[in-house]
């Protein structure tokens, strides 16, 4: 690895000791040697004023190889981060139905999560709202969410299928930290809740794409240049879908539990309509944009033996109804089924099984000329989730693969993490991509493996 | 040879406890009588209820760390079913987080915890219930209780205060003690004080309730220490602001208090 950005290094470096020194003046000065007789925190204080929490963070990351394809391809991850979170309740805001006491319901929630941060790799700093939202039930059976907010449902670790909220694919490929796999989309969310019927409706009135791997921070292949491209000649700029009411996205999830063979099995139906969360379309100008998309599907989670099961089923249904303009993505059938047991104490195995299927294909590979770039009719995919806590759970080493065989690739991500105290933490880990050919979904990374480390202290 | 030796010392011994002890016809004789109302008393009391908690976690190195959160309980029968709601509120990076657990005594647990950061609902496998709990030196059995079934209980001796009752597991391979011995309050039922013994019939683990007090009419433990032995750790939990019979629903214990935890029961009555 050449230093090319050692100025970034070396800032990165500088505010992890300083971090570091202040961790460690506060545990020198803040900690008590017991509860105090105010640490329970009093109510009546917390809610006149805010509490702030959030955390301080320096993380680091390094390409394990070159990658020709990048002009400065050092760092994966150079950056100091600072969240802020604050929420505070105002009781009886919503006072309704016979319940009129202010103290039971009705209360209105507002929460907020502002992450400041100056980034090395890609240059700058900048603010990053990672939540603000007003939760508050409309009735005693509603429960509503507006605003920014991360949105997740589905069954799948790390696999989605009917989950089609948007997903930072950046940050999970540099090694930030997991929560911010999830990118979060101006919404409202409204549930409701019967007695053997659940509901959930979100409505994006602006569609919000995944922050894709666009050829900044990791090069990307693409079929049309036959070769890995990058930023800034080969950065994706799709076009956006214009902003009105039927571009938004609608996506419902009907769920229930019900007992199965004598297991308490939770079952969920799923719509979806609004459009391919990457560009993966190309429209008569050259140019990548997002089509449009509808998707039904259905999941079943149980315990099995003495594990949980779970299979998860979707049908992406886009616009290329015959399935004979490569331009388009193909339609799909997409199915999971996964188990994870706890195999001795403390060490907890995963795996699924997943597979894509292209249901237009003989349609497709009549009219894409015979690209050596098509996608295989069945894509499949294995993933192995391995978790080991030891040391009082201080010491957490996780193992997370996805392995094709269709597509001979794969991604590791091992990680390990061990947190000092309740104030600091420490995480080291690597993205490692590979593959038998350039152009799959993994093998296209091979360059972008790395190894990462993060040095977090929360307060 | 030895165990004839052995036999009449045992029965001297025992003799000799019965004697110094104030055997009252009230007693109860039967230990596992004895231990069905200790664990309605311990983990049983009223319908429902509602509970504050912190835990101090100190290491061999005198290093801490802390935990607080809110526990909702309900009991779907007594001694039987119950649901337990647990939202985190300390320390800062578990802060929101949310454990929803369905106890089913003689099978597996049902289990999901809630990730705010990524509004992840995840279902979590029934692991071995003999591990730490939080991070702390409680094992997860320790706060949901231990099905009475899963041992042999005998009673030991019957002390001016206590029950003495000697705990064998039933399925040897189930648990990491060969056995425990736990005092058990004759007035409260309060098993007071818990010994674990390992294989060689050393003492590793104990724990103790420091103070206990009557809320509502059910004698409430309000601080308790369990003490590892073996690494020098211990972790000291403090109860407060309980409360009884709020009449909560089944309903509460769903999906929808792990998205939206239910301030109705979660805040201190006033």
């Amino acid at each position: 690895m050449v230093v090319k950005n050692a100025s970034a290094l070396l800032r990165v470096l500088f505010s992890s000791a300083i971090l570091l020194a202040s961790a460690n003046l506060y545990s020198a000065t803040g900690d008590d040697d017991s509860w105090g007789d105010d640490a329970w925190g009093d109510e009546a204080e917390t809610e006149q004023g805010l509490q702030f929490h959030g955390f301080i963070e320096s993380a680091v990351g390094g390409r394990l190889s070159n990658d020709s394809a990048l002009q400065d391809d050092d760092f994966t991850l150079g950056e100091l981060r600072a969240r802020i979170e604050t929420e505070r309740f105002i009781d009886g805001a919503f006072s309704h139905g016979a319940s009129s006491d202010n103290s039971k319901g009705g209360a209105l929630r507002l929460s907020a999560k502002l992450d400041l941060y100056a980034d090395g790799v890609e240059g700058g700093g900048d603010l990053y709202l990672r939540e603000a939202i007003a939760d508050f039930s409309s009735s005693d059976d509603v429960d509503v969410r507006v605003g920014h907010q991360i949105l997740t449902w589905g069954t799948g670790d790390l696999v989605f299928l009917n989950d089609l909220f948007a997903k930072d694919w950046q940050s999970f490929f540099s090694g930030r930290d997991d929560e911010y796999l999830k990118a979060p989309s101006t919404s409202l969310k409204t549930s409701f809740y019967g007695d053997d019927v659940n509901i959930d409706f979100v409505w994006t009135p602006v569609f919000s794409h995944d922050n894709f791997i666009s050829g900044e921070r990791f090069s990307y292949f693409s079929p049309m240049a036959n070769s890995q491209q990058a930023a800034p000649s080969g950065k994706v700029i799709p076009v956006e879908p214009s902003k009105t009411f039927s571009n938004g996205e609608f996506a419902a999830r009907v769920h229930g539990s019900a007992q199965l063979l004598g297991s308490n099995a939770e079952w969920a139906l799923y719509g979806y309509r609004g459009f391919w969360k990457q560009p993966n379309a190309v429209n008569s100008r050259n140019q990548p944009f997002y089509s449009p998309l509808t998707s039904l599907g259905a999941s079943l989670r149980t315990n099995v033996a003495s594990g949980i099961g779970h299979t998860e089923l979707a049908w992406y249904n886009g616009d290329d109804d015959q399935g004979s303009n490569p331009m388009l993505p193909n339609n799909q059938l997409r199915f999971l089924v996964g188990y994870e047991q706890e195999l001795l104490p403390k060490l907890t195995l995963g795996v699924q099984y997943y597979f894509e299927h292209q249901l237009d294909y003989d349609a497709l590979t009549k009219s894409d000329g015979g690209s050596i770039y098509r996608v295989d009719e069945h894509r499949e995919l294995w993933t192995m989730r391995m978790t080991y806590s030891a040391l009082q759970d201080n010491l957490i080493m996780s193992w997370f693969s996805f392995y094709s065989p269709t597509d001979q690739d794969y991604y590791h991500r091992p990680s390990v993490k061990y947190r000092f105290n309740d104030e600091l933490n420490l995480t080291v880990g690597g993205n490692i991509f590979g593959g038998e050919q350039a152009h799959t979904f993994f093998g296209q990374f091979d360059d972008a493996s790395n190894v990462y480390a993060r040095l977090r202290w929360s307060y | 040879m030895f165990k004839l030796i052995v036999k009449p010392a045992l029965v001297v011994l025992l003799a000799a406890s019965t004697f110094s002890s104030t055997l009252l016809a009230s007693d109860l004789t039967d230990a596992n009588e004895i231990v069905a109302n200790a664990n309605l008393t311990s983990y049983y009391a009223a319908n429902d209820g509602r509970s504050e908690a912190r835990m101090l976690i100190k290491d061999a190195q005198g290093r801490e760390q802390k935990r607080q959160f809110t526990i909702l309980r309900r009991d779907r029968s007594d001694g039987g079913e119950q649901d337990f709601l647990v939202v985190f509120s300390r320390p800062a990076d578990v802060r929101n987080t949310v454990f929803l657990v369905a106890k089913k005594p003689g099978s597996d647990d049902d289990r999901w915890l809630y990730l705010p950061g990524l509004d992840l609902v995840k279902r979590i496998s029934a692991g071995d219930k003999r591990t730490s709990f939080v991070g702390s030196h409680y094992f997860y059995e320790d706060v949901s209780g231990r099905g009475i079934a899963e041992d042999h209980h005998q009673l030991k001796e019957t002390t001016d205060q206590y029950y003495v009752v000697e705990n064998q597991p039933v399925d040897p391979k189930s648990a990491e003690f060969s056995r425990y011995t736990a005092w058990i309050n004759k007035n409260t039922f309060l098993p007071e004080k818990i010994e674990y013994f390992d294989e060689g019939g050393e003492l590793y683990r104990r724990v103790e309730v420091l103070a206990s007090e009557l809320v509502q009419g059910h004698e409430t433990v309000t601080k308790s220490r369990v003490s590892d032995l073996r690494s020098g750790g211990q972790t000291t939990l403090e109860f407060r602001f309980q409360a009884y019979d709020l009449g909560m629903e089944q309903a509460v214990f769903s999906e929808r208090s792990l998205r939206k935890p239910p301030r109705e029961w979660l805040r201190r009555s006033k």
